[in-house]
């Protein structure tokens, strides 16, 4: 019992990063229908910021956190312009846009591994490694503290979306983005600021990750998971994609503590292809029916 | 550059230019996108690798001919395209695409477990049995095949898949069948340029038959241009050449590579070829369009009322 | 004269949407038979019922007597039921004589293997495919523009090419569905008389969707009229005419613009 609680907050703490990541990737798709597989570029450099913010700079950890994640704001809306607004404006079909992301995931892990180096680097150490005791329950601090910044940020990010006006035109493009745009929404602008909101997840996202783990110039492979995670919850739909990837991140510790690590990775791509088997539009995606 | 030299890189691009031209047949002529063909090609490298690797030198080898490992490693990958097909064929637009991932990395992530084949750190021992004349034939009958498909009523009933799914339907073609027998084809091939990957490289590793390995060759298909035999051609050859050209960069190369891979996708979206083809019929056949659209327009002026627009 | 399309208590529903409500009528044989009602009355979704597009929700589709519900659109189209498009489906970037070519497909049954060994077999109905798609598009006067890419075609022989290429299938049931859409009266005059012709040489029953009242009523020798899904009048073009819940639903707002 005990392990179990302790194997389901393990879960729930890096599923809470996967959920970071993964509503990235919805919130570009439910616009643009595209999977933005340079999101995990992005999410990589996030790492990266905040871990030369408190080794380069000495920045305290508050101002790495957010040198970081208004550092990928910027790193998104970049790519955005050069690697889709051209597209955009040409009406090009998805596919091309995934090459150009693809492009730019090549070109970003490459442009790291080119200045900074192909090796792995390790955080300092911010909070202290000795648990909370929890009565019997022994809860990491950092895995604590993920889950909780990790909560409140997609709780604002919800809030946003469903409050504000920049977040209804949002919503509204997700249903139909030529309507809006003939309505007289600014599309470019909410875009924008989907990719700004992304790249802004992906800062914190990176920066926990490799706290967590490490920083090194691939890790943007293993944000394909929290892209799987958001499919798995349906594409484009935000609370589909934080669900998805909670449900994903328990699976997964489940799976590594009670049959082997080794099926760790495995796990998340057999539950995409079971889920595009099962229900193609995730738990939470709208099924709609084709017309002739 | 010495001749050995450019002999490997000629070799590296005949081996790719088998797995993109089978690409070719299911993007370019089918119009379906895989980013899961790394994984066809990883099958037909471990299946080849298994067939013909010495039991002296490898336990785990059958020390078979490698003829036997072309045909078994292009059969095993087509099998299990079959089943692939069976269950995402039916998925509509980019989560086929989706799909085909998540089958590449999984198939990856499989031999990554497979002990037998030394998992994760890789399998040497290999035999190097990929010459270079045996690329080349198999470079040959590779483009004969396909351009001979291609040119006949089932090529043209995938053809119709890419352009119209409905109307292909309608006019009575097995949409789901051709989808099928392009994904095979397409897998088969990738499968055979596994072997011979394999089997030039002496070492594999599931490493190599990564996310990044498909987007390659849909990448060259691209950029050769949709439905066109001679662009996948072109396009194996440069884009294989070019990375091993930038080497003298080293570090940078793979970020100029990124780099032109956005720039072709934002400048020149139809492909070094834009579906027409460098053969003597091919070049006509575009002629005769251009001659055709000159022709209409002519008609229309003389008749002196455009048609209008809708 | 036998009934080619036997259709009876045919009903589609899209989820609480009844598109179509227990429509019957029947398609004589070498017959034209005209299907209009307004916007939104479920013609179209007939047809793509009849094609296989859509499976029924209830009822009963029997071709030359045999039931087709159920079946996938392409042994539909095998078995001799062929359909254009309101809004046209070419294979835009291929050619004219491509369309057709690839739509005979139909006629020759070389396997995969001939085809790519180059056999006998292959030459010969190849050629035989060529010599029809041009014979039919001799026939439809589009061999001038053989050579063009579909989707440079002005838009009224767009539409005729879509006719020929449903035409490349020996069809004996055909669907046009609003053939005549963004034509000018004289285009539209010429396209009946097409109808018409198509019937007595290509020996097929045809059955047509328009809004164009003079081409209705003009070649069509039996009328459906729809309206909400549900069938509300049929007959000679005169019975149709004079019915009154046709002129309410349909004719009558028609006529007043058109009077106008």
């Amino acid at each position: 019992m005990v392990q179990f609680l302790q194997q389901l907050i393990n879960g729930l703490s890096i599923g809470s990063v996967y959920a970071l990541m993964a509503v990235g990737y919805s919130l570009v798709y439910s616009i643009m229908n595209f999977s933005n597989f340079a999101h995990g570029g992005v999410i990589m450099l996030g790492a990266y910021f905040g871990f030369f913010g408190l080794t380069l700079l000495k920045l305290p950890f508050a101002a790495a956190f957010l040198l970081a994640s208004v550092g990928t704001l910027f790193v998104a809306i970049i790519v955005e312009r050069i690697a889709y607004k051209p597209l955009r404006e040409r009406r090009a079909p998805f596919l091309y846009f995934i090459i150009s992301a693809m492009g730019a995931s090549i070109l970003l892990e490459n442009l790291v591994i080119a200045t900074i180096g192909p090796t792995f680097r390790t955080y300092p150490e911010v909070f202290p490694k000795a648990p909370l005791e929890l009565g019997p329950l022994a809860v990491g601090r950092l895995d604590l503290i993920i889950f909780i910044i990790s909560a409140v940020s997609l709780t604002l990010l919800i809030l946003f979306i469903d409050k504000t006006k920049l977040g209804k035109a949002i919503q509204a493009a997700s249903y139909n983005v030529k309507a809006c745009a003939l309505m007289g929404v600014n599309t470019d602008k909410v875009i924008l600021t989907v990719f700004g909101l992304g790249g802004f997840l992906a800062g914190i996202a990176g920066v926990f990750f490799g706290m967590k783990y490490t920083v090194y110039p691939q890790i943007g492979n293993i944000t394909t998971k929290s892209f799987i995670a958001a499919v798995f919850g349906g594409l484009g739909s935000l609370p589909g994609a934080v669900l998805g990837s909670v449900l994903l991140g328990i699976i997964e510790t489940f799976v590594a503590g009670y049959l082997s690590s080794q099926f760790r990775d495995l796990i998340a791509f057999v539950i995409l292809i079971a889920v595009l088997i099962l229900r193609p539009t995730g738990i939470m995606g709208k099924v709609t029916e084709d017309k002739a | 550059m010495d001749w050995t030299y450019i002999q490997g890189i000629l070799m590296l691009a005949g081996i790719n230019m088998i797995a993109v031209l089978g690409l070719s047949l299911l993007t370019g002529f089918t119009g379906l996108f895989s980013f899961g063909h790394a994984g066809f090609m990883a099958i037909g490298a471990y299946v080849g690798a298994w067939i013909s690797a010495s039991p002296a030198s490898t336990p785990a080898g059958l020390g078979l001919p490698f003829v036997l490992a072309i045909v078994a490693g292009g059969a095993a990958a087509g099998l299990v395209s079959y089943f692939i097909g069976r269950i995402s064929l039916n998925l509509k637009g980019d989560y086929f695409c989706i799909a085909t991932l998540g089958f590449g990395e999984a198939i990856r992530l499989i031999f990554n477990n497979v002990n037998r084949f030394g998992g994760a750190r890789g399998w040497p021992g290999v035999p190097s049995k990929s010459s270079f004349l045996a690329i080349l034939i198999a470079d040959i009958v590779a483009v004969v095949f396909l351009a001979n498909l291609v040119k006949s009523r089932h090529g043209r009933n995938m053809i119709a898949v890419r352009e119209e799914e409905l109307a292909a339907q309608i006019a009575g073609i097995d949409v789901f069948r051709y989808k099928m027998i392009s994904l095979i084809i397409s897998a088969v091939y990738a499968g055979v340029a596994g072997v011979f990957f394999a089997h030039y490289m002496t070492f594999i590793q599931p490493k190599m038959f990564s996310l990044t390995k498909s987007t390659e060759l849909t990448i060259i298909v691209i950029f050769g241009g949709l439905g066109s035999i001679s662009g996948s051609v072109l396009g194996a050859i440069l884009l294989t050449a070019l990375p091993e050209i930038l080497r003298a960069f080293e570090m940078w190369r793979l970020v100029f590579y990124g780099a032109a891979v956005i720039l072709i996708m934002v400048s020149r979206p139809k492909g070094l070829m834009g579906g027409m083809e460098l053969t003597p019929s091919g070049i006509r056949k575009v002629a005769a369009e251009r001659n055709a659209l000159r022709e209409a327009k002519a008609k229309l002026l003389a008749e002196g009322s455009g048609e209008e627009e809708d | 004269m036998a009934a080619i399309l036997h259709i009876r208590d045919l009903t589609k529903q899209f989820g609480g949407l009844t598109a179509v409500d227990a429509v019957s009528f029947d398609v004589p044989e070498g017959g034209i038979v005209g299907l209009i009602g307004p916007n939104g009355a479920g013609k179209t979704t007939i047809f793509n019922l009849i094609t296989g597009v859509y499976k029924p929700t209830s009822g009963s589709i029997e071709f030359r007597d045999r039931s087709i519900v159920g079946l996938e659109p392409f042994r539909i189209a095998d078995m001799g039921i062929t359909r254009t498009f309101q809004n046209i489906r070419l294979f835009k970037n291929l050619s004219v004589f491509d369309n057709v070519l690839t739509a005979c497909h139909l006629s020759a049954n070389y396997s995969f293997a001939e085809a790519i060994l180059r056999l006998p077999r292959f030459r010969t109905q190849e050629k035989r495919l060529m010599a029809k798609a041009e014979e039919l598009l001799d026939i439809m006067g589009l061999l001038g523009y053989k050579d063009l890419i579909a989707n440079n075609l002005p838009y009224g022989l767009q539409r005729r090419l879509e006719i020929v290429r449903a035409l490349a299938l020996n069809p004996s049931l055909l669907l046009l569905d609003e053939p005549a859409a963004g034509m000018n009266p004289d285009e539209t005059e010429q396209l009946m008389r097409l109808i018409v012709r198509i019937r007595d040489d290509f020996k097929l029953s045809v059955l047509v969707i328009e809004h164009h009242m003079d081409l209705i009523m003009g070649v069509c020798e039996h009328i459906i009229v729809l309206n909400f899904g549900e069938k509300i009048a049929e007959g000679s073009a005169e019975e149709v005419s004079r019915h009154p819940q046709v002129i309410e639903a349909y004719l009558g707002t028609r006529e007043e613009a058109t009077d106008a």
